[in-house]
C-alpha cells in the first residue's frame, strides 16, 4: 500500500522537529520520519547550554529543547504522524520514499519533502585506528549522555573544534579524565569559552598536533602524537605517547546526503560546509521540485541554524501547497533575519563563503 | 594566545577590571568573553540593564558596572559559564569569586575546596560561603572566599578528597571498563621515534567493514582503479553495514593524494536504494496494514 501525504519530513533532530512543528501549524499533514526509537537526534546527548538568541532557545540545553520540540509535535493532533525507528532506505526519481519501519517495508509518496537527515563523522587513518577503545566523539557521547555508560578512564580527545571541547567537558562531567585535547591546526577551531572551560579544569590542549598510532594488545593502551607543520607533516623527535584507554576522534562532521544524491538533486562538493551539499535557493529548495533542505545535510553549522533552516524549510513546504498563514511574510523575514545574524560573525566566515557556492536560481 | 590556548592573557584580564572605587563598593560580574561568536543571553537575561544590548548577536558583551548590582543572574545564563561575580567589597584581605560548577558532587557551605587558575592549576584554598542552585538554568553557581589578591586568577575549583573517585557520583554512570587503570603508568612517556614507515601505513584498516587496509586501496590505485566506484567493484570496499560512510572520504583522499587530482573532482561512489543492508524476505514481506 501506498500512503499519500502532503509533507514527509525525514530526520527528526532539531531541524526536522522545527520543519514539522512548523508546517503542522500552517495546516499541513505532515508524517515525521525518524531513524532511531526518540525523537531529538543529536539533541537528546546534547546536555550544553545552547548558544544563539532566546529565538533559538539560548541558555536551554539541548535535551531540554528536543523534549520541548516534541511536546509542542503533539500538540498539533492527527495533523501529525511519526514513525520512530523508520529508516528511509530510498528516494526514487518519481518522488516515492521507501522505508524501514521496525522491520516493515513501507512505501510513501509525499507532495513535499524536507530532507533532515544530518551528519556523519569523519573519521581518520592511523596504524591501529581499529582497536577497540577508538571512538567517534558521537558515540561517546551517546554512551554517556543517553545510556550513562563511560566509555572508559582516559581518553585522548582528538580535534578542538566545538564538538571536541564539548565532549571533553562532558566526560569530566561523567568522571573520566581526559589525558589531552589534540589539534591539527595552529589554534583552536571551537569556541574559546568552551575551550577555556576544559582548560581550567586540568586538561591541556594541543594545538598542531596529530596522533600518530594508537597502541595496545587487546584494547587501546596508549596513543602516540606528534607536532605537525602546516603542511601536516610530522616534525621529526616530537613524539610523545600518552597512556589512554579511550581515543576519541572528533575531526569534523558529513552531511549525510546519500538520499538527495538519490532523489537526483544537483550536489556540489564544498569542503568549508563538510562535504557534498545540494545546491539550494532562498526557500531551501533543492534543483528537484518540491525536495527541501535543512539543517546539517544542506551544510554543516551549529544547532540553532539547524533550528531556524527548518522553520524556514517546513514554512516554504507547506506555503508551496497552498498552506500560507497572513503572518507567512513575517515569518519568513524572521526565520532569514535569524540566519544572516547567527552567520554574520568573524567564527562563521567559512560558512557564509561556503553558502554562496551553493546557491542556485 | 587565547587561541592558541583556551587561557584568556593577563592582557584581556586587566581591561575587565574596574575602578578602585567600583571594587570597593559591592559585588559585579567580570564577563570573560572575548571572541565574536552568536550568542547574548546575558544581555537579554539581565534585570538591570547592565550587559548593554547588543546591535549584532555577534557583538562582544558589554558591561556597565554603575547598574550591575553582581546579582548572577548572566552567570547562571551563560551557555559558555564565562561570567564570573566578584565581591572585593569585605576589605579585609578576603574576596569572593562566584563561579558556575557543573559538576558533582556539589561542595558543600562551609567546604574548603582546592582554588584553581585558568590553566588549571591550583593556586591556593578558599571556602564555600553561597551555593546557588538554579532549576532554570541547572547551572550551579558556587561563592569562594579567597584571598582577594587572587581574586582575578581563581576560575575553578577542585574538591579536596575527590568524592567523585571514592564513590559512584550517584548510580548515573557506569563504566565499561574493568580492569584498573590507574595501576599503569599514565605518565606521559617522550620517545624519539621517528615518523611512521609506509609499512606501518599499509596496515591500516580503511574499510572496516570488508576488512580492506591501506595498503591493499594503495596497490589498486597503482594498478588504475582510480575512482572510488572501480574501487568499491573490484574490492566490496563500502559495500558493508556502514555503506562507505567512513571509508568513503578516507578512500577518496588517498586517491587525490595518489593521483594529484583535487578532492572536490573525485565523485562519491553511486548512491542507490537501500541506503542499509536489508535481507531480500524484507522487501518480500511489504506492508500488510
Amino acid at each position: 500500500m501506498m500512503y499519500e501525504i502532503d509533507l514527509a519530513v525525514i530526520g527528526g533532530g532539531p531541524a526536522g522537529l522545527m520543519a514539522a512543528n512548523t508546517a503542522a501549524e500552517a495546516g499541513a499533514k505532515v508524517l515525521l520520519l525518524e531513524r532511531d526509537g526518540h525523537l531529538g537526534g543529536q539533541l537528546v546527548k546534547q546536555t550544553h547550554k545552547f548558544f544563539g538568541s532566546e529565538e533559538q532557545h539560548a541558555s536551554m540545553r539541548g535535551n531540554d529543547i528536543s523534549t520541548m520540540l516534541g511536546d509542542r509535535l503533539g500538540s498539533f493532533g492527527e495533523r501529525v504522524t511519526v514513525w520512530k525507528s523508520a529508516t528511509v532506505i530510498g528516494f526514487y526519481e518519481d518522488g516515492v520514499i521507501t522505508i524501514d519501519h521496525n522491520g516493515i517495508y513501507k512505501k510513501v509518496k509525499p507532495m513535499r519533502v524536507v530532507v533532515a537527515t544530518g551528519a556523519s563523522e569523519k573519521f581518520l587513518s592511523f596504524p591501529n585506528n581499529d582497536l577497540p577503545g577508538i571512538y567517534g566523539a558521537g558515540a561517546v557521547q551517546t554512551m554517556m549522555n543517553v545510556y550513562g555508560i563511560r566509555p572508559g578512564q582516559r581518553v585522548l580527545m582528538i580535534g578542538a573544534g566545538n564538538i571536541g571541547l564539548i565532549v571533553s567537558y562532558q566526560l569530566l562531567q561523567a568522571g573520566v579524565s581526559v589525558a589531552a585535547i589534540v589539534e591539527g591546526l595552529p589554534h583552536i577551531g571551537g569556541y574559546a569559552v568552551h575551550a577555556s572551560k576544559v582548560r581550567r579544569a586540568g586538561v591541556p590542549i594541543l594545538t598542531s598536533h596529530t596522533i600518530v598510532r594508537a597502541d595496545g594488545a587487546e584494547s587501546v593502551e596508549s596513543a602516540t602524537i606528534a607536532e605537525i607543520d602546516r603542511g601536516w607533516n610530522v616534525i621529526q623527535r616530537t613524539m610523545k605517547t600518552i597512556a589512554c584507554d579511550v581515543i576519541c576522534i572528533s575531526v569534523g562532521l558529513t552531511p549525510l546526503a546519500e538520499l538527495l544524491w538519490q532523489a537526483g538533486c544537483k550536489m556540489r562538493y564544498i569542503p568549508s560546509l563538510g562535504g557534498s551539499v545540494p545546491l539550494r535557493n532562498d526557500c531551501l529548495e533543492t534543483t528537484v521540485k518540491g525536495v527541501f533542505i535543512a539543517g546539517d545535510v544542506s551544510g554543516i553549522e551549529e544547532a540553532s541554524a539547524a533550528m531556524v533552516e527548518g522553520r524556514l524549510a517546513g514554512l516554504e513546504a507547506a506555503a508551496s501547497l497552498g498552506f500560507k498563514s497572513e503572518r507567512y511574510c513575517e515569518e519568513r523575514n524572521d526565520c532569514m533575519e535569524q540566519l544572516a545574524a547567527l552567520r554574520s560573525g568573524p567564527t562563521a566566515e567559512k560558512i557564509r563563503s561556503g553558502l554562496a557556492c551553493a546557491e542556485c536560481r | 594566545m587565547l587561541i592558541n590556548t583556551g587561557i584568556a592573557t593577563q592582557e584581556l584580564i586587566k581591561k575587565l577590571i574596574p575602578s578602585p572605587e567600583r571594587r570597593a563598593r559591592g559585588p559585579y560580574a567580570m564577563v570573560e568573553c572575548f571572541q565574536e561568536i552568536p550568542c547574548n543571553p546575558c544581555s537579554t537575561s539581565c534585570p538591570f540593564g547592565a550587559i548593554l544590548p547588543m546591535k549584532d548577536i555577534n557583538d562582544i558583551p558589554t558591561i556597565d558596572l554603575d547598574r550591575c548590582t553582581g546579582c548572577g543572574i548572566c552567570a547562571g545564563v551563560c551557555p559558555g559559564l564565562a561570567i564570573f561575580i566578584i565581591d572585593e567589597s569585605k576589605g579585609d584581605g578576603t574576596a569572593t569569586v562566584t563561579i558556575p560548577y557543573e559538576f558533582r558532587p556539589l561542595p558543600e557551605k562551609g567546604e574548603t575546596v582546592r582554588a584553581v587558575n585558568r590553566q588549571g592549576n591550583i593556586i591556593g584554598d578558599g571556602v564555600v560561603t553561597r551555593i546557588l542552585a538554579s532549576k532554570k538554568t541547572k547551572t550551579p553557581l558556587i561563592t569562594v572566599q579567597i584571598p582577594a589578591e587572587l581574586v582575578y586568577e581563581v576560575r575553578f575549583l577542585n574538591l579536596i578528597d575527590d568524592k567523585s573517585n571514592s564513590e559512584e557520583p550517584s548510580s548515573t554512570y557506569q563504566s565499561v571498563v574493568t580492569d584498573d587503570l590507574s595501576s599503569k603508568v599514565l605518565d606521559t612517556v617522550e620517545i624519539d621515534d621517528t615518523a611512521g614507515t609506509e609499512n606501518d601505513e599499509d596496515e591500516i584498516i580503511i574499510c572496516r567493514c570488508e576488512g580492506l587496509t591501506l595498503g591493499v586501496i594503495r596497490d589498486l590505485i597503482r594498478e588504475g582503479y582510480t575512482t572510488v566506484d572501480e574501487i568499491k567493484r573490484i574490492s566490496r570496499a563500502g559495500m558493508g553495514p556502514c555503506q562507505a560512510r567512513t571509508c568513503g572520504p578516507l578512500i577518496a583522499s588517498e586517491i587525490a593524494r595518489m593521483t594529484g587530482q583535487p578532492i572536490a573532482e573525485i565523485q562519491p561512489s553511486a548512491h542507490r536504494p537501500p541506503v542499509k543492508p536489508l535481507p531480500i524476505e524484507f522487501f518480500l514481506g511489504g506492508d500488510s496494514e
